[in-house]
């Protein structure tokens, strides 16, 4: 409650002595030199409530910019299109791979952000995570009903993305040298086009895995649907080589 | 001399009271009650049970003494009390109240003068327990509770009933022992343990003192002086005004205080040094640092967010926010003599130890002791905790503990929290400022206090 007292009732308030009216129960505290200071936690929250503006404000010009109808079709152009307004914003913002985990809650959590649409969300998540500080982020996305497209977009070399939770389509399309770990399930399209890296997947993949991929390693500890037309690179399933190796032909089921 | 080394606290007023009441707990401890120092305050060793006496005959205030049979925890009582009230120890002995089931109002507070009402007059025969200052009920949770309540206006305000007359103690000190539950012990009644100010344990004072103790014969004659307890007796047994009785105790009162001066050199209060004494204990306030702490210590223990206040009949919520705090913990909610109680003996003790003003240190100290009869703890911090290693008896530990966890609390919140009381008392007064925010209940509480505007 944030109330402003008007000054008009002084005189019906009295100090030490005064029978007429309520006796001040901190007049002790009269004289006590006040300052507005702030204590730790309230300057921890204040710094990262506005960072968290600043991450939710780039989303949103994101979303305006590159979804203005709530409809965002992934082909490649939009991909990329999308990832450069989202480097605009991004390399604004000073952040933590905390406030990414945060930003991932708040998609879903908070009235703030009004729209998770999950191809421009992971194109976001994903520029976050290639200009965060640190060299290792962890993101928990367990508690998401909604599978993230896209996660580890770009991913750079000398980065690892840990993902707990299942991502969507198209993840760590582009791989740039990055290790992305996947702790639960990922969908079709999985390490599309990436160029060097590693890709583990723990439980199971999608169709179309590694399409026109030109480098790097897949790993999937549970089963492989399908493959894509692989250009170059490993795909390990159960740490079985399954590509290259006999199956030759994209999405059969084997 | 021995006795009057009192070099160890060296801060006392030079040629003070405070000197002379050292000069008691030297001569109590050395000579007397034999025990070994259980609590520190500011860097000086202290017997609890001697402060603490010491400060209830000083502050007319109401201790219980609990422990073990045969630990003097009536003994002490009585050695401070003659000393502080220049009382024989024979008087405090004939005057003394024991618990057990057959008491009756009579034996405790007067009885009718069977000689005038057999002309037909209506007179109370007052005992001299309702009479002098220091008051002394042994083993009181023998008392059956039907007859705890005899006593309740006497100990509270110093009003003693019979018929229908009445005589008001103007000075009065209650000390009253308990032993642990035993088949023969009652629980004493929720109004009267409230009552008392301060609970201390008389300890065993450890093999070699308690040897020490089986070899010293005749202590007790220390402080006996036969003519001046028939002069008492004879005093306080006369048909006159008890108005009229106590210049005439206390000229008694004033010879056996020579004598004692004379035999041990020991040179007790005399009714103009007590008053002198209260007198300037009365100027000492808390500091600001205390009374946050204090204020702090007294939201935790009555705040309810769900319930407006702590009350013993309602349970906590699940999962309420304030889980955190002391409130969470306990069943009952503080009463108004809790602060009272407080302030009384922090005071007493800035005073005993020359402090201009009563500090942290001060209120720290006394807290527990003010406290650990108070709260009924939730069972689950009772299982909790009754198997921790400790020095003091469950309740007091407890209390300890709790003090313990406040304080830190206090530590990373005080400033904090002064400004917020700051502020409070500026909003009292008028002017435009907006109430800090916090977590700790108090912060709750200090907008309670704010009257909305009309």
């Amino acid at each position: 409650m944030k109330s402003i007292h008007s000054p008009e009732r002084t005189s019906s308030r009295c100090t030490d002595g005064d029978l007429h009216g309520p006796r001040n129960p901190f007049e002790e505290f009269q004289t006590f030199a006040f300052q507005k200071r702030e204590i730790p936690l309230d300057q921890i929250v204040q710094s990262a409530e506005q960072v968290m503006d600043q991450i939710r404000l780039g989303y949103e010009k994101l979303l305006e910019e590159e979804a203005k109808e709530l409809v965002w079709m992934v082909q490649y152009n939009t991909i990329i299109k999308a990832y450069e307004v989202a480097e605009r914003y991004i390399k604004e913002i000073d952040y933590t791979a905390e406030d990414i985990e945060d930003f991932c809650f708040a998609l879903e959590n908070t009235q703030k952000i009004p729209y998770l649409i999950p191809g421009p969300a992971g194109i976001y998540i994903s520029a976050l995570c290639n200009y965060a500080k640190e060299g290792e982020i962890v993101l928990k996305l367990s508690e998401l009903k909604t599978e993230i497209n896209l996660i580890g977009f770009r991913l750079p070399k000398e980065k690892r993305l840990t993902v707990e939770g299942d991502t969507g389509d198209f993840t760590g399309i582009s791989l740039e040298g990055g290790e992305l770990v996947v702790e639960g399930n990922a969908k079709n399209w999985t390490g599309a086009g990436m160029r060097s890296g590693k890709i583990w997947v723990k439980k199971n993949i999608g169709l179309h895995t590694g399409e026109w991929m030109m480098g790097g390693e897949i790993y999937v500890g549970g089963r492989v649907r399908g493959l894509g037309n692989i250009v170059e690179g490993k795909v390990f399933e159960r740490d079985k080589l399954v590509y290259p190796g006999k199956v030759r032909y994209p999405n059969q089921y084997y | 001399m021995d006795l009057l080394n009192i070099g160890r606290v060296s801060y006392v007023k030079e040629n003070g009271y405070q000197t002379r009441i050292m000069a008691i707990y030297q001569f109590i401890n050395h000579h007397l009650y034999f025990n070994r120092p259980d609590i520190e305050i500011k860097g000086e060793p202290f017997n609890s049970t001697i402060l603490f006496s010491l400060l209830t005959g000083l502050m007319k205030g109401k201790e219980l003494i609990i422990g073990e049979p045969g630990l003097g925890k009536t003994t002490s009582a009585e050695f401070i009390g003659s000393l502080i009230y220049q009382l024989p120890l024979g008087m405090i002995w004939g005057s003394e109240v024991s618990g057990h089931p057959e008491q009756t109002e009579e034996k405790i507070i007067g009885r009718p003068d069977l000689g005038k009402l057999n002309r037909g007059q209506e007179d109370v025969v007052w005992t001299h327990f309702s009479q002098i200052p220091v008051k002394i009920v042994d083993e009181i949770n023998r008392l059956p509770e039907t007859k705890q309540s005899m006593i309740l206006d006497g100990v509270d305000r110093g009003n003693w009933e019979y018929l229908n007359e009445m005589i008001i103690n103007e000075e009065y000190c209650l000390f009253a022992t308990a032993n642990y539950q035993d088949g023969g012990t009652n629980t004493i009644i929720a109004p009267l343990v409230d009552r008392f100010d301060v609970v201390v344990e008389s300890r065993y004072p450890g093999p070699n003192l308690s040897f020490l103790i089986g070899k010293s014969r005749r202590k007790d004659q220390i402080l006996r002086n036969p003519k001046h307890e028939k002069d008492l007796y004879r005093v306080l047994t006369s048909k006159i005004a008890y108005e009229k009785k106590i210049p005439q105790m206390e000229e008694i009162c004033n010879a056996f205080g020579d004598y004692l001066h004379k035999t041990i050199g020991i040179k007790p209060l005399r009714k103009e040094d007590r008053e002198q004494i209260r007198s300037e204990v009365e100027t000492l306030d808390l500091d600001l640092d205390a009374s946050a702490f204090t204020r702090m210590l007294l939201s935790e223990l009555s705040f309810c967010d769900r319930y407006g206040q702590k009350r013993i009949i309602e349970n906590c919520e699940e999962g309420c926010h304030f889980s955190g705090y002391l409130c969470h913990e306990i069943k009952n909610c503080a009463s108004n003599r809790l602060p009272t109680s407080i302030k009384l003996y922090a005071q007493g003790l800035a005073w005993l130890l020359g402090d201009s003003e009563i500090d942290m240190e001060h209120v720290k100290a006394v807290m527990p002791y003010n406290l650990s009869h108070r709260i009924q703890w939730k069972d689950e911090i009772l299982s909790q905790k009754e198997r921790a290693k400790r020095d003091d008896p469950f309740q007091i530990y407890l209390a300890k503990e709790a003090v313990k966890t406040l304080s830190h609390r206090y530590q990373e919140q005080s400033e904090h929290l002064k400004d917020a009381l700051a502020v409070g008392s500026k909003i009292f007064q008028g002017e435009p400022l907006e109430f800090l925010e916090g977590d700790h209940p108090l912060y709750t509480e200090i907008r309670k206090d704010i009257p909305p505007i009309k």
